[in-house]
């Protein structure tokens, strides 16, 4: 598999708190990667600094081997992303939504979109301020996957979903992606939510990426759920 | 990707440019209400080039990133395949079109409504030095699109947006209120006073790279800042902005100091003797010293300065007409020694003896001796559907203030008040113990006459009929009792030219047909001017004349036949030494030197940049030449050397 995505000594502080300490990472294309982490250990702000929603301190990011600088938005139209806080204008409507973001995608599947919404079940009509988190998430995948995004980072999109929805986003969603090639970068709290889909764990601790491996080699390693494993591994770091 | 970002933005903003649209409809459609209300009108059109319209643009800037502040949408915004500047300029773009919408309806309203029209001038407190006339306002609009900028530009801080209008407000208003400041202070040099046109040219960059540098604050914060990190964005912003405007200063002070200021407006000659010369702009009077080549600047421009001024042994008089307010205005009465001392005011509110609050100065003379002012005024004495009857009074003041006495000119009409009538000072005459006035009065047949007033026996009497002087200035030779006439039939044009010895009364004829205006030289033994005679084939020509005293008689001439020609005329005066003279040819964009018969003697090049001469004055051994612009009401002053034959703008 071919390198998708590289990250070297990336390091990030707010204030006098250093999140992101020489954090370096390699992503080859067409996997799902696991990012644990506890809250507030950066898994955010790894994610908003990939999609340059905010600036690194220092450090160098390549995607597809060209160098990603900060402000430029190119290489965006490769990426999907659904944020933790589904943020979006309250006053406009879902399909007002969609034909905004359409305009940004030269790859934009209309088709998909119009069928993902009603999957999840949302009313073109409504608007995005009256709909709640878990709709709002939805409806952030539906926008994601319709721009059919090479990469796709999942900033713990299923925290605020209802138990049914989530096991179909994990099993159906995520495994539909992964067959097609997508390069995924599922960063939760949720431990259990990766066991069944992840095929690479990266395991965010203290600023720094305590575990990069394949997730099975992990696994048969330590002999216990990725829970367990997890628990064990950020009490050694 | 800017037209969807674009259109988000007049979706979001739509309800503020409605609401805005609403009411600027409203107070447009107001003074219908209010049709026999001019007051009324007059404050609702302020009203909206003060008040609605920068409101407007700061609400509407206010609002620029609200949406992504107040929802959050930071993040969602920034992830997505656009890059920041693009975001910057698609906001900004929306407002100001939504703006410029406001602005079109304003404008349609201007051209279709006349109350708007009129009213939509800039109010003469706003730029007390600078006239700018009935002309479309873009101070309102410049501070507005300021406002909006800065409002703007204060959005991208994420605070409440009442706390950003009222900061935007604040700093709005702060930066040009301390340009403004700067401009009419001394530490700015009092450029308001001394250089209006520079003053205003400063104030315009100054906001235009303040503009700039809230903008460039703004884009750069954008564009590298930090956003979920409020202090640090702040911080960044604050440091642009203090670096953008530590340029602007810079750059403005340094444009105030180093860049030329392209010509004066209302610039024109007073008046000249011997080695210096008195001339006008915008700002006031100015005396030019040939010998020094100094230029003094002997009268602050103080509101608005009237036309009449007359110059008499190195003594200036002149008058003022003092705004206290647009129902406020004072005519004042001003002298000052033309090295610019003892400058006074002779009559005005402040002084005893109140001045003819009704009345208006068409004349002022001052007498050769440089002790006497005389000042005719006229008063309206009815109305009659659009004509109007005045009557006329002479005043005398001492050149120290003292001494104002009333004369009364009854003996000029006996008939009464006159219709469209028009007084002026002709000549000092017998030492300055008469003056010399003539009267025309427009009420067909138009009539002219010259009228001889006695100081000291305080009576008037007619010299002649049918009679008018050549030149207005300078009025007549000081060592003469003699003035050049024009007798003329009502406004017939061209009439006879006679000398008329003002001390026995006899004339002289000196040409048949006297046109333009006569110069006596240096001596006052000879006189310049143009005759007009039909020559071969009934073709008038045009005589260039010299005259003299002694022998009674032409003793030179030189004619011209080419219309252009013409200015040889016109833009003759004397040199220095009484001999030669020295003309403006505009066709061959030079000066030439003309020998006592008249023949060429010289030749002097105009530089290119003087593009088309309108007036000069030779004062010792300068010539100062006046050019217009382009551009009305806008010229340059030269100054050439005879001597050591070079040229100099003075401004």
């Amino acid at each position: 598999m071919s390198e998708l995505l590289r990250i070297e000594h990336l390091s990030k502080s707010f204030g006098r708190k250093q999140v992101l300490k020489d954090l370096s990472l390699s992503v080859e294309s067409g996997r799902v990667y696991g990012l644990l982490g506890r809250n507030g250990e950066g898994k955010t702000t790894l994610a908003r600094i990939l999609m340059g929603v905010i600036p690194a301190d220092g450090g160098v990011i390549t995607f597809k081997g060209r160098r990603i600088g900060f402000g430029q938005s190119a290489y965006k139209r490769e990426f999907g992303y659904v944020p933790e806080d589904p943020f979006f204008y309250e006053d406009m409507t879902i399909r007002g939504l969609v034909n905004f973001n359409a305009r940004f995608y030269p790859r934009w599947d209309r088709k998909r979109i119009a069928a993902d919404l009603e999957r999840f079940g949302l009313d073109p009509k409504s608007r995005f301020g009256t709909l709640s988190r878990g709709q709002k998430l939805k409806l952030g995948l539906a926008v994601a996957l319709a721009a059919a995004p090479e990469f796709l980072i999942l900033d713990d999109p299923t925290s605020g979903l209802d138990v049914p929805t989530r096991q179909d986003f994990l099993r159906d969603v995520i495994r539909e992606l992964a067959a097609s090639g997508t390069t995924v970068l599922f960063a939760t709290h949720l431990v259990h939510e990766l066991e069944r889909i992840v095929e690479r764990l990266l395991v965010l601790h203290g600023g720094r990426l305590i575990v990069d491996e394949d997730f099975d080699k992990v696994k048969a390693r330590h002999q216990a759920s990725l829970e367990d494993i997890f628990v064990r591994l950020t009490a050694e770091a | 990707m800017f037209a969807a970002l674009y259109f988000k933005e007049w979706r979001e903003k739509a309800l503020v440019f409605f609401f805005e649209l609403g009411v600027l409809v409203a107070l447009l459609a107001a003074p219908f209400l209010f049709r026999d209300r001019a007051d009324v009108q007059e404050w609702l059109v302020y009203a909206i080039l003060m008040i609605f319209f920068p409101f407007a643009a700061l609400v509407l800037g206010a609002a620029g990133f609200e949406t992504e502040s107040g929802q959050g949408a930071w993040a969602y915004l920034f992830s997505r395949p656009v890059s920041r500047p693009t975001i910057w300029l698609s906001k900004f773009g929306a407002l100001l079109s939504m703006f410029a919408a406001l602005w079109l309806v304003f404008y349609v309203a201007r051209a279709v409504l006349p109350s708007v029209a009129e009213l939509a001038e800039l109010p003469g407190f706003v730029f007390p030095m600078y006239d700018l006339g009935t002309v479309f306002p873009w101070w309102s609009l410049g501070l507005s699109l300021f406002l909006l900028m800065v409002a703007f530009s204060l959005s991208l801080l994420r605070g409440r947006q009442f706390n950003i209008l009222v900061v935007a407000l604040i700093l709005g208003l702060l930066f040009p209120a301390v340009l403004w400041a700067l401009v009419v202070s001394r530490t700015g040099g009092l450029m308001a006073w001394l250089a209006p046109a520079r003053a205003f040219r400063t104030l315009l960059i100054g906001l235009i790279l303040i503009t700039l540098a809230f903008a460039g604050a703004s884009l750069l914060t954008l564009k590298r800042s930090d956003f979920s990190q409020p202090g640090k964005q702040l911080r960044t912003f604050v440091g642009w902005l203090a670096a953008f405007l530590a340029l602007a200063a810079t750059v403005t002070v340094g444009s105030a100091l180093f860049i030329p200021v392209p010509g004066e407006r209302h610039l024109d000659f007073i008046g000249s003797a011997d080695n210096w010369a008195v001339y006008c702009t915008e700002r006031g009077l100015f005396s030019y010293d040939a010998a020094s080549g100094r230029v003094r600047w002997l009268t602050k421009r103080q509101n608005a300065l009237s036309w009449f001024n007359s110059i008499a042994k190195d003594r200036l008089a002149y008058t003022v007409k003092k705004l206290e307010s647009r129902n406020d205005v004072t005519q004042e009465i001003w002298v000052t020694n033309t090295d610019g001392t003892g400058q006074k005011c002779l009559v005005g509110r402040d002084t005893p003896g109140a001045w003819l609050p009704d009345d208006s100065i068409r004349s002022l003379a001052i007498s050769p001796d440089g002790r006497t002012i005389a000042i005719l005024t006229e008063s309206v004495s009815r109305h009659e559907k659009l004509k109007t009857w005045r009557t006329a009074t002479l005043w005398t003041v001492n050149a120290d203030g003292s001494g104002l006495e009333k004369r009364s000119l009854e003996a000029m009409f006996p008939d009464g008040p006159e219709e469209n009538l028009y007084l002026a000072f002709a000549a000092w005459a017998r030492e300055g113990k008469v003056l010399i006035i003539v009267k025309r009065c427009s009420r067909e047949p138009v009539r002219w006459s010259l009228w001889a007033y006695d100081l000291e026996r305080r009576t008037a009497i007619k010299l002649r009929d049918d009679a008018a002087p050549v030149s207005w200035w300078p009025l007549n030779p000081k060592s003469r009792d003699v003035l050049a006439v024009r007798h003329r039939h009502g406004d017939e044009w061209p009439g006879t030219l006679a000398l008329l010895n003002l001390a026995s009364g006899e004339e002289t004829e000196i040409a048949g047909v006297g046109n333009l205006r006569v110069r006596w030289d240096p001596n006052e033994e000879k006189l310049l001017l143009i005759d007009r005679r039909k020559g071969p084939e009934a073709r008038e020509s045009s005589v260039l004349t010299v005259y003299s005293l002694a022998a009674g008689k032409a003793i030179a001439e030189r004619t011209f036949t080419d219309l252009d020609d013409i200015y040889y005329g016109y833009w003759t005066t004397w040199m220095p030494d009484g001999q030669s003279l020295l003309a403006i040819d505009r066709k061959g964009r030079s000066l030439r030197i003309l020998g006592p018969e008249l023949e060429d003697a010289g030749r002097i090049d105009l530089p290119a940049r003087i593009q088309k001469p309108s007036g000069f004055e030779v004062v010792g051994d300068k010539v100062l030449i006046l050019a217009s612009s382009k551009k009305s009401f806008r010229g340059s002053l030269w100054r050439f050397d005879l001597v050591k034959k070079s040229w100099k703008r003075l401004y």
